[in-house]
């Protein structure tokens, strides 16, 4: 796995400025790391495979139009050895039939939660108990959004300070 | 007293009820433990972090994370960084967070006109120069993370922020982007009870 995702996908080398800014914060790159480590390769990846976490980000990604990181996490996905069903959901522009009601309701509230965060309520958790999902699942899904979401926005954050 | 669900944004302390089973202490993993931090001399743990110890490995990554963020030295000031933390809580309608960062922002820079004019005003608040820069950034990066750019970058050079103070507003409004969509999503606010 890569060394610092955020350096990879804004292309930073070490002698350029935002490289040295960042380690400036070595301790915050290093969680940020290694948070992403946790969220998308945890050593029990339980009922969420690696490669459904990866498709998940890869869509998130493309919900706010990171193409650096949708691109990042299509590579991941590709190391994964993904089914049609994971590279189909990884593009929220492709509508595929006959998923389980299970995913539907993943699906559904990864693009919720990344779009429109203030809209959640607890009938949309209620929704994932539904669907199969236990207290475990959720928090784990919560967590991989969350994590994706602050990686989508530290990198359009970085990005304004690499071209200005 | 019955206890009320809070939706208004406000200072007032609020207690939060997860909508999601908490990690039971007595029955917690050592892994769970130790992210928890538990000791024989606390075990005083909030509902929401025990939610979030479910997924012990992540929690024990966040939880350093959230704090040098939010708390290390140099840099952006402590007050710039609540609020920048507020503007995103704002955007996503947290008020269990805005509750929290609002009255820190305020305990910090002693202004607390400055959240009498968020709360009344939302994201069109209208604030003195410096805490208008950091709000605005605040709000754009989180409504709209694929639009940010020069015209933000520009603003907040204006009014004087560093490369390392930006840096850190990046990181406060950022991890308020996390911490939203777990605090917003897996359980409310609550008054009373």
């Amino acid at each position: 796995m890569a060394n610092d995702v955020i350096d990879e996908v804004l292309g930073l080398s070490q002698g350029s400025d935002l490289f040295r800014l960042r380690v400036q914060r070595a301790e915050l790159k290093h969680r940020t790391q290694t948070s992403y480590q946790a969220a998308l390769k945890p050593s029990d990846p339980r009922n969420l495979s690696y490669a459904m976490r990866a498709a998940l980000a890869a869509r998130m990604a493309r919900l706010w139009n990171s193409r650096e990181l949708a691109e990042h996490y299509d590579q991941l996905l590709g190391q994964e050895a993904p089914d049609g069903v994971e590279s189909a959901i990884s593009d929220p522009k492709l509508r595929p039939e006959g998923l389980t009601a299970r995913l539907e309701a993943i699906i559904r509230h990864v693009d919720l939660v990344t779009l429109r965060p203030k809209d959640a309520t607890r009938a949309d958790i209620e929704r994932l108990y539904a669907a199969g999902l236990d207290d475990r699942d959720i928090v784990t899904l919560a967590n991989l959004i969350a994590l994706v979401n602050y990686q989508i926005l530290v990198t359009a954050g970085l990005r304004m300070l690499r071209d200005n | 007293m019955a206890k009320e669900v809070v939706h208004e944004f406000t200072l007032d302390t609020l207690g939060w009820d997860p909508y999601v089973t908490p990690v039971d202490l007595d029955s917690a993993t050592p892994q769970q433990l130790e992210a928890l931090k538990v000791t024989p001399s606390n075990r005083k743990i909030s509902a929401y972090v025990l939610v979030l110890a479910q997924e012990a490995e992540a929690l024990a990554e966040r939880t350093p994370l959230f704090n040098d963020i939010m708390y290390s030295e140099g840099g952006l000031s402590r007050g710039g960084r609540e609020l920048g933390a507020l503007a995103a809580s704002i955007v996503n309608r947290c008020v269990y967070c805005a509750s929290v960062h609002a009255n820190r922002f305020i305990a910090n820079d002693k202004l607390p006109e400055i959240i009498e004019e968020i709360y009344a005003r939302g994201v069109k608040a209208d604030l003195p120069e410096k805490y208008q820069a950091i709000f605005d950034f605040g709000v754009e990066l989180t409504a709209n993370p694929d639009k940010v750019g020069v015209y933000q970058f520009y603003h907040l050079r204006e009014v004087g922020l560093s490369d390392l103070e930006i840096l850190d507003l990046i990181h406060a409004v950022a991890i308020f982007g996390w911490a939203n969509r777990l605090m917003h999503t897996l359980g409310e606010p609550v008054r009373g009870g």
